[in-house]
């Protein structure tokens, strides 16, 4: 079954490439307008050989970390807040739900403006984007526990703190994972799209430079690492996490 | 005469039920002595379970007092542990973990709840699944696990809200003698609320019977014969019977 799935997903991608390869050849866009796979492919190795793409790598994969590591932080503690203690959630609950709505994006600006050109500008933009994610699930993971596991905690002598750590976020954890995911996917996002305006490293900044010398090849060359590097993630940390604590907490 | 263990005095409880509010406990007094085990038997909805939660300290009386050694209680605490109908274990903690949770919180050290907990999961025949999580576990095992866990914690009142009523036959009669058995080895008290008038025959020193709405005790019924019992003991029957016969006509209001 599983081998199935993947010959029939490799033969596609087999089919994709020769098509595109087809469509380049047949010269109804200019080369310059639409590279073949192969000069891509090319790009993509001369970008390494130079080690600019691995610095850009890194340096992209740094800030989100950095900025994701702040989401996660500060939006675990924000949900919680928010479905413990009412007052929270109809004050701070309702802002949360309107900044959620701004594209991570429109932060830029403002993190120009008060972090000027710095990578703390997009580490700004990238935890913004991310956080209101992660809060809103955490506050959905704590308010969906099981009142048997608080109560039985409570009653085993589990007070304030030790019940936020022992109890609240293990068992809000299924739904933490998602908020986590959605975070990372949005973040992710936040700093590509800061690197292209902030101009300087990283992998946005290679796309922007991919424009700048009117190289379509690398501007694909680097499309296709950012969504490597998504699929990758998605693949071998959350799935994994998701798979493990999905089945651990009896939910499959 | 000795001082009652536990007492209540005049439990009431209001739920609130769509617009107005419903009497519930109308009044409950109850007096159980160190070592009872007082089974708690009713018409569904007749607040048993509220009452149990009410003693524990997860919900507060509109009215009435509880004390326990003579002294009034107000809040949760361990020396009054709830095991609940399904468990309620972690399922993010190993069953030794879960065995273990209350004493970590009581800040003991590792070693230390280590042996502590192994005892208690001899005794639950439970050693051979210590490293397993929840989810490995069948419905029975589970159950044993929630006894494990709250027995660690020596409480002197165990409360039990139907922990059986989700298991096969084969697997209750089975905890039917091995609570019996426990019960002897700890002499702990233990209320126990349940549905089955044959399993309170079976395990109960005095069964409680619940009246309907707004519901008092209705009648304390001693219970001495001889351990282990077992439900299908023809002694017994008689006092099924007699449980039976006081809890009919409430179950009757009831509807």
């Amino acid at each position: 079954m599983k081998k199935n799935i993947f010959a029939k997903k490799i033969g596609f991608y087999i089919i994709l490439v020769i098509a595109w390869q087809a469509i380049s050849m047949s010269d109804v866009w200019p080369n310059n307008i639409f590279p073949s796979p192969y000069e891509v492919a090319e790009d993509l190795v001369y970008t390494a050989a130079d080690g600019s793409l691995f610095y850009g790598i890194g340096t992209s994969i740094l800030r989100l970390a950095v900025g994701l590591a702040i989401a996660i932080t500060g939006g675990v503690v924000l949900g919680i807040f928010m479905a413990r203690v009412e007052t929270v959630n109809q004050t701070i609950g309702s802002l949360v739900l309107g900044l959620q709505s701004i594209p991570s994006i429109a932060w830029v600006p403002l993190a120009i403006l008060w972090f000027g050109l710095t990578d703390s500008g997009i580490i700004f933009v990238t935890a913004i984007g991310a956080i209101f994610a992660v809060t809103i699930n955490t506050y959905t993971g704590v308010k969906n526990i099981d009142p048997h596991y608080i109560e039985a905690a409570r009653n085993m002598g589990a007070k304030g703190s030790q019940l936020i750590t022992n109890v609240l976020i293990p068992a809000a954890f299924p739904y933490m994972i998602s908020g986590f995911k959605q975070g990372w996917a949005f973040a992710w996002r936040g700093v590509i799209g800061a690197e292209l305006l902030f101009s300087f490293l990283g992998l946005g900044f290679l796309l922007n430079i991919g424009r700048q010398l009117n190289d379509v090849s690398q501007v694909i060359a680097i499309m296709l690492v950012i969504m490597m590097i998504g699929i990758a993630v998605d693949g071998f940390i959350f799935k994994k996490l998701e798979d493990k604590v999905m089945s651990r907490w009896g939910l499959r | 005469m000795k001082m009652a263990k536990l007492e209540t005095k005049g439990i009431v409880k209001y739920f609130k039920h769509e617009s107005h509010q419903l009497k519930a406990l109308g009044g409950v007094d109850l007096k159980v002595e160190d070592g009872d085990f007082v089974c708690l038997v009713g018409p569904s909805g007749c607040g048993k379970s509220t009452f149990l939660r009410i003693v524990a300290g997860l919900e507060t009386p509109d009215e009435g007092d509880i004390l326990f050694d003579g002294k009034p209680l107000t809040t949760t605490g361990p020396e009054r542990i709830m095991v609940f109908q399904e468990g309620a274990l972690f399922p993010w903690l190993k069953v030794k973990d879960n065995v273990e949770f209350g004493l970590k919180m009581a800040g003991i050290p590792k070693d230390e709840r280590a042996q502590i907990s192994k005892r208690y999961l001899d005794m639950m025949q439970l050693t051979k699944f210590a490293n397993s999580f929840t989810y490995q576990l069948s419905t029975g095992m589970r159950q044993r696990v929630a006894i494990a866990r709250a027995l660690v914690m020596d409480p002197d009142v165990l409360l039990m809200d139907e922990p059986f009523a989700a298991l096969d036959a084969q697997t209750r009669d089975l905890l039917l003698i091995e609570m019996q058995l426990i019960w002897e080895k700890t002499k702990k008290t233990i209320l126990f609320v349940t549905h089955n008038v044959a399993e309170a025959a079976v395990l109960g020193t005095k069964v409680a019977v619940f009246s309907n709405r707004p519901s008092k005790i209705k009648k304390l019924l001693p219970n001495d014969f001889k351990r282990p019992r077992v439900a299908e003991d023809e002694n017994l029957l008689g006092f099924q019977q007699e449980i039976l016969a006081e809890l009919r006509p409430e179950v009757k209001k009831a509807k």
